[in-house]
Formats: structure tokens, C-alpha cells, sequence
């Protein structure tokens, strides 16, 4: 290891209390369910001596020392204070089972493998994309789009995977998701609400593996169908300070219960109460009725459009990280009307979030990200369908300084190949890291003092993306 | 009236998928049209189907061409509509409408006179076209849904279109208005988000008291499989009297279907490559008299209008998650099969 780079341990929350003093545990049982989770042995009992009170107030914190390589394990104050005035954040919308980069953001109009649609012009002179997004053209000034992304993996069940962890080579142990990563490196939000939030369709709960090597504690707080954890509201018979009481009794019997079982465990399930409490204080998120028609119908009210728009209001309140979810996108069979119906979908709720982050002046600070675990290939199967094409696609993402309005790298004329140098999943890391202040040369997990990068070490970030 | 089974005698083929093949009223022509946008033609009068100079100027895919006496109209996913005097040597378009819809035209019909051709598609309105000279005489815009087929009733005074919902819109072409939704439901579905499916075909009996709707029963989306269906409608009532449902949810959309002089349905499926059928089956019979497996991936249907000779599209496709090793990338192909149609021995 190198020595400008600051190591962040992944299993004590970091949290700066002198020198040298940044790890602590957590632990508490909950109200809220976990599946099993490992319990990381070597933690000792050192690292365990801070409150709750501590690291809620430390993980702000955590954010700044994950960007701070060159300064060790010391703070210093002034520069994390501007840091946490930036507040970057990030909206990862995941489209699950791959969209076509075809009909979307690399149309090959009128060409052997270019199928039906037209191309149209955007917002930047040069720039076209496909017909079906029509409405995110029109946000093209505030895009970042590359269109020379080659992968490796095929198959939805190493795709996804792969792809949100950002595939680091194989380091013996899981990586992160992406939003685990985040959640970990930057920390909540000066609010205290949950770092990681996963709107999804179906069902929700909190989702410990997104954390990898991390730790649960770090995994997805999913929202299914956008709706609030189940139980996440205080008994209407409970006064506040009845339930203060309440707490603090759970309080004591956790710290009982944390002197024998130092486990993850314990950590992600008092962690996770605790930002559902915080949580439970916001139920007007999950009020679609607060929200203007006007804002509902620009987004759509289909499942993509409304959990897009609860992505922007989880922004707006101070989420760290949400992922919104779609799921159905594995065209392989009559691909042309699913993606006239899909994309549009998406371009609906793409393009309206895109012009309220930038009305908002949000754009500056929020990273957004549009991505699936592959393309669809070229080719066009006999039942009219396009399959799994890891070999040229296309990632489009905004704000957070990248460069505004750019269309970076390229394919063939029949679009069947990389014709500028390929960008696999690590080099996106590295961008969307470094965008977020983060320099993957210098900052690094610890993984029980395996120090492991937080991006895929032989990557780098994209040239003409980050502004 | 016998059973009727059909025979491979010749195959063509073409280098890129086709939507279509069809005969020309007169017989001696096949014009087809698909993926490179080229309107191929061949001279079929004599033992061997002669190829014929193609017709160029459209772009995107070319799904559906129809016949109006000596005139060929052809249509693309861009919006174009051409009409075209295709018995010539080196046809030139007699007239072309660039933008006939916003975007893609999924549908044309001739009215019975062969006046008018109906256009319909992507952009949920119904343009009628005058087939002499192309030009607009009226728009029918009250669709909010794409719009895939359309039909005239054989008295021309009605035209019905079937939309992606699974709705069959009746429109009364002289007050120009809907004047009965017809529910074909079963045709569609919504997967997650995505709107699956849609009424594929529509197809009247020569007396216009049947009326066959193609498709899928409740389709799904990634894969899109199922199992294909036609409805049969009565006209006057509306009401669906026949489902005819044929094979496995791996048989896919009716992709074409017409009904045989003698009065039985031909149609043909296509889901996942390798997979679809051809079947020919009376309404009102149990199940199909013949069903063939080994034509699958069906696009098209044209019956001689001389000749006991079924033109049949077939897409060769095969479908592969990334790149095939050690192979040129290349486009599907097609085989047009020329299918006579013979007693069951």
C-alpha cells in the first residue's frame, strides 16, 4: 500500500475520537428482522467503546476521512466540514435484465443491426439517441453518456453481480454493491437517514448482502414498491415519551446484549432500528398525496416513474444513495415493442428527474446513474428479440461534476463493436468515486487488515467524463 | 371440403429477416420487404422465381405492403408510405408520403374498392390515404394506443383496428367515429411495466360476418412467450365466439393469418427461434386439422391468388448471449418456402 492512501476498516463504524480511536461497535437487538449474517471474529473488544450517539454523529465524519487519503486517521476539521456542505449524493437507477443501447442511447439508425427506430437530435448539437427517448433528448446538455462500455459477463447472474460491485479482481472476498460502498465511504447524510436505500418493485426489508465484506450493517434499506418498512410506525397508543422509555430500556438491554455477542449481527440490527427511527420521523416521503399531480404525471404513474420520483424526494430529504429499481428489461423475445414501451417508460422518468435535480440546482452535488448489467446484442433473434451483449453497450449518468452535455467513446458503424477504448465496470468506479471526492489511489478498505481498493486497481476513470 | 396439407416444393432465401412476402393480385409477382428496408420482387410466373431489381428509398424495416390492383404500397418504421406500379421493369414511386405517421407504420389495409389504403401504427392515429395519388383524405385520431392492425369490413363502410391494449376499435368510416370497442383482453397484458402484446392481426371473412383477431393469450415480457390465439368474432353481435388456441406457450404471436377460399384459417406463430407453428383449422372444429412444427418462426402468409401455392416467410435467427466464437457477426437471414397445398392422402 502506498502511502498516501487512507485505509477505511469495513466492519467498525469509523468515527474520528482522537488518533488513531475511529472504530467502534454497535449492537442491539431489534424490532426489525435480519437473515443470518456472519460475525467477523477478529474484532476486539478495543474497537467496541462508543455510543450510538457517537457514531450517528461520527459517520458524517466517516465521509470525510474516506476522502481524505493523505491525512491517516486525523480529521481535520475545516475540510470535512466542507465536505459535508457538499452533501454529494447519488440516484442509481438499475435496469434490470438490460437495456438495449440501440433503442436507447447509441441508436445505429437504418443499419444492418439498427432495427426500427429512428434517431433523433438532442439539446447538443451532434448528439443523437434513439426516438424512444424523446424526452431525456431534451436533456442531453446535462448527460454524460458512454457508449464504449465492454463487460464480461453474459449472464444476468454474474452481470449483476459483477457490475454493482464493480468487480475489483478477485480479492477472495464479496465486494460491495455500490450503494454499500457509498454508504460506507461517505456515510448518512447530516439528517442521520439511512445511507442506502433500495426502491424497488415488490418486496422490501433491509437487505444485508449488498454489503459484501463490508459487513450487513452496510446493505440496502429496500423499499418494496416504494412503501415504508413494515411496523416502521410507532403504535398510535405509544406517546412520544413513552416510546423514549421504550428506547431507552432497549437501549440497556442491548448494551447486556452486546457484552456476549459482538457480532455483525447485533451491529446492522441496532443500526438499522436506528435509522428506521429516523426514518420512521419522514413518513411523509411516503405520502404520494403530498406530491403536485403535475410532478406525478411527469413522472408517470407507472412503477419506474413513481419510484423515480420517491427517488428524488429521498434526495431531497437526505438519503445518501438510492437505487431505484426496474426490473422485466431481458427483451429477448419481441424486443422492439417491449423496449417502446420500456423505454419510454424510462425516458418519462429519466428525463423529468434530470430537470428537477438541475432546476433544483442539485445536479451539482447528486450523481445519477442509468445502467443495466449488459446490452442486448445486435444481433436480432427470430423471434424478434435482441439477447445478452456485454461486449458494447452504454451507461449514461449526470451531475456531480461530470462533464455536462458529452457523449464519450464510440461504436462501430453496425454497432456490433467497441471502436474507441472500452470502459469495463472498474473504470466507472473510479469515475463515479472520484466524483464523489473520493480517490480510489488513495483511499482503501480494510479488510481486517487486508487492505483491499476501493475500485478495480487496474482501471482508471473515464477521460472526458469527470469534468 | 378435403383436407388441405402443405408441401415444400421450393425455398428461397435472402440474406436479411423479412417481415413479409406477398402475392400480387395478378399472380406473377412476390414482393416482400423486411429488416434492410428493400422491397425485393421476384417473377414467380415461370418454374424457377426470377429476382427482379429491388426498390430502394425507404428506411428502418419494412413490415407491411399491400396491393391495390396494379399498385404496390409499401410502408417503413420511419413513417414513409410509397406507392409504387410494380409490374414495370424499374418501377419508380408514384408518389411518396415521407412522414404518412409519426414513426413506425404497423399496419396498412386496402378498402375493398382499392381507393383507399388505411394506415395506422406508433404514432395511435389512422391516416386513409387516396391509393391514385397519396393523398391524405382523413384522419381517424381518437386512439391513445399504438395501434398494430386494421381491417375494412368487405362493405367498406367500416374499418376496425386493433391496438396494443387489446381493444378492436370499430370506426364508421362515414361519421368517422368509433362506434364500438370490441374487448379481445386475452391479447393483452401488463408485465411489471411493460405493455405486452396487442392485437397482432385482424382479418374478415369474404361475407363480413367473421372476424379473426391474432396474437397471444396473455402475453408476458423478457422472453415473450405464450401461446398463440385467434379469436373469432361475430361481427354483428361482437361477441367472441371461438377460441382457437393451438400448441404450447412456447408457440408465441400469430404473426399472420388469412382465411383459405374454401373457408378455413391459416395461421402462423413464432416465439423463441426454433419454435412456431403453421396450422390450418376450420371454425367450430375441436382443434386443427394439420399443424406443422417443422416451419417455425413464421412471419407471413400469401396465398396464390391463381395457384394452390402458400408463399411462407420463415425467419433464421438463432438466438445466442454474446459472441459467437469464431464466427463473422452477422444478421439473421430468411427463407421464403413456397408451400403447395394438396389433398391429405
Amino acid at each position: 500500500m502506498e502511502n498516501n492512501q487512507q485505509v477505511v476498516d469495513p466492519h467498525p463504524n469509523p468515527l474520528p475520537q482522537g488518533e488513531g480511536a475511529w472504530f467502534h461497535n454497535i449492537s442491539s437487538p431489534t424490532c426489525l428482522s435480519l437473515p443470518a449474517m456472519s460475525s467477523h471474529p477478529r474484532c476486539n473488544a478495543a474497537e467496541h467503546q462508543l455510543s450510538r450517539r457517537h457514531f450517528l454523529g461520527g459517520l458524517a465524519g466517516a465521509s470525510s476521512i474516506a476522502t481524505m487519503g493523505s491525512f491517516g486517521g486525523l480529521l481535520q476539521p475545516a475540510v470535512a466540514e466542507e465536505l459535508k456542505k457538499q452533501e454529494k449524493q447519488v440516484i442509481f437507477i438499475w435496469l434490470d435484465g438490460g437495456m438495449s443501447q440501440l433503442e436507447s442511447w447509441d441508436p445505429k439508425p437504418n443499419t444492418e443491426f439498427g432495427g426500427p427506430f429512428r434517431a433523433i437530435p438532442t439539446s447538443v448539437p451532434g448528439i443523437q439517441v434513439s426516438e424512444l427517448l424523446k424526452h431525456s433528448a431534451k436533456q442531453m446538455h446535462h448527460l454524460a453518456v458512454v457508449r464504449s462500455v465492454s463487460t464480461k459477463d453474459n449472464s444476468h447472474s454474474a452481470g449483476v453481480a459483477r457490475i454493482q460491485r464493480g468487480d475489483p479482481k478477485n480479492r477472495g472476498v464479496d465486494y460491495p454493491f455500490l450503494g454499500s460502498a457509498v454508504a460506507k465511504l461517505l456515510g448518512p447524510c447530516a439528517g442521520g437517514l439511512p445511507p442506502y436505500v433500495w426502491v424497488k418493485p415488490g418486496s422490501g426489508g433491509f437487505i444485508p448482502g449488498d454489503g459484501g465484506f463490508l459487513g450487513a450493517k452496510y446493505g440496502a434499506l429496500a423499499l418494496g414498491d416504494g412503501k415504508p418498512p413494515e411496523n416502521l410506525l410507532m403504535s398510535a397508543n405509544l406517546t412520544a415519551e413513552d416510546d423514549d422509555l421504550r428506547n431507552e430500556l432497549r437501549q440497556k438491554l442491548n448494551s447486556k446484549y452486546v457484552e456476549q455477542r459482538r457480532t455483525d449481527n447485533s451491529e446492522a440490527n441496532s443500526y438499522v432500528y436506528d435509522v428506521a427511527r429516523k426514518l420512521s420521523r419522514r413518513m411523509d416521503l411516503f405520502d404520494e398525496t403530498q406530491v403536485p399531480e403535475r410532478d406525478r404525471l411527469r413522472y408517470g404513474t407507472h412503477d419506474l416513474g413513481r419510484h423515480m420520483l420517491l427517488g428524488r424526494r429521498m434526495l431531497e430529504a437526505g438519503i445518501r444513495f438510492v437505487k431505484v429499481n426496474s426490473y422485466g428489461w431481458d427483451s429477448h423475445g419481441d424486443n422492439f415493442n417491449a423496449s417502446r414501451s420500456l423505454v419510454g417508460k424510462f425516458d418519462q422518468a429519466f428525463a423529468a428527474l434530470i430537470e428537477d435535480l438541475a432546476e433544483r440546482k442539485m445536479l451539482d452535488n447528486v450523481l445519477v446513474i442509468a445502467m443495466s448489467e449488459f446490452g442486448r446484442t445486435p444481433k436480432i433473434n427470430s423471434h424478434v428479440g435482441r439477447d445478452h451483449w456485454p461486449e458494447c453497450w452504454s451507461v449514461a449518468m449526470a451531475g456531480c461534476g461530470l462533464q455536462r452535455g458529452v457523449a464519450v467513446g464510440a461504436t462501430t458503424d453496425r454497432g456490433h463493436e467497441v471502436a474507441t477504448d472500452p470502459y469495463d465496470i472498474g473504470h466507472f468506479f473510479h469515475t463515479w468515486f472520484r466524483a464523489l471526492n473520493l480517490n480510489p489511489d488513495e483511499v482503501m478498505y480494510d479488510n481486517h487488515g487486508q487492505p483491499l481498493p476501493i475500485a478495480h486497481d487496474e482501471c482508471s476513470a473515464i477521460p472526458g467524463v469527470l469534468a | 371440403m378435403p383436407d388441405l396439407i402443405p408441401k415444400i416444393t421450393k425455398t428461397l432465401t435472402h440474406n436479411r429477416q423479412l417481415w413479409t412476402a406477398r402475392y400480387s393480385p395478378c399472380g406473377k409477382y412476390l414482393i416482400a420487404g423486411g429488416y434492410d428496408a428493400l422491397i425485393l420482387r421476384w417473377d414467380v410466373s415461370g418454374d424457377e422465381p426470377k429476382p427482379l431489381s429491388p426498390l430502394t428509398g425507404h428506411h428502418g424495416w419494412v413490415e407491411r405492403i399491400a396491393f391495390a390492383g396494379d399498385t404496390l404500397i409499401t410502408s417503413d418504421s420511419w413513417g414513409c408510405l410509397t406507392g409504387w406500379k410494380y409490374d414495370q421493369e424499374n418501377p419508380q414511386p408514384l408518389w411518396n408520403v415521407e412522414q404518412a405517421l409519426d414513426g413506425w407504420i404497423r399496419a396498412l389495409a386496402l378498402s375493398p374498392d382499392g381507393s383507399t389504403v388505411a394506415v395506422a401504427g406508433n404514432d395511435s392515429s389512422i391516416k386513409l390515404f387516396a391509393v391514385k395519388d397519396g393523398q391524405l383524405l382523413a384522419t381517424l385520431p381518437d386512439h391513445t394506443d399504438d395501434v398494430f392492425s386494421l381491417a375494412y369490413h368487405p362493405d367498406g363502410k367500416s374499418l376496425v383496428a386493433g391496438d396494443l391494449k387489446g381493444v378492436v376499435h370499430h370506426w364508421d368510416l362515414a361519421e368517422k367515429k368509433v362506434v364500438r370497442k370490441l374487448e379481445a383482453a386475452l391479447f393483452s397484458r401488463t408485465d411489471r411495466i411493460q405493455d405486452c402484446g396487442g392485437v397482432r392481426q385482424l382479418c374478415f371473412d369474404a361475407a363480413g360476418k367473421q372476424l379473426l383477431c391474432g396474437g397471444m393469450k396473455e402475453p408476458g415480457g423478457g422472453f415473450a412467450v405464450g401461446a398463440p390465439l385467434v379469436l373469432v368474432m361475430d361481427w354483428e353481435s361482437g361477441k367472441i365466439t371461438h377460441e382457437m388456441q393451438h400448441g404450447d406457450n412456447k408457440q408465441g404471436f400469430v404473426y399472420d393469418l388469412a382465411f383459405h377460399p374454401t373457408g378455413f384459417v391459416m395461421a402462423t406463430s413464432c416465439a423463441m427461434p426454433g419454435t412456431g407453428l403453421v396450422w390450418f383449422w376450420r371454425i367450430g372444429e375441436p382443434a386443427p386439422f394439420h399443424v406443422d412444427k417443422k416451419l417455425p418462426n413464421g412471419r407471413s402468409l400469401s396465398l396464390h391468388p391463381q395457384h394452390p401455392t402458400l408463399a411462407f416467410v420463415m425467419a433464421v435467427s438463432p438466438n445466442a448471449n454474446g459472441r459467437p466464437k469464431g464466427k463473422d457477426y452477422l444478421d439473421g437471414t430468411s427463407n421464403i418456402h413456397f408451400l403447395t397445398l394438396a389433398e391429405k392422402a
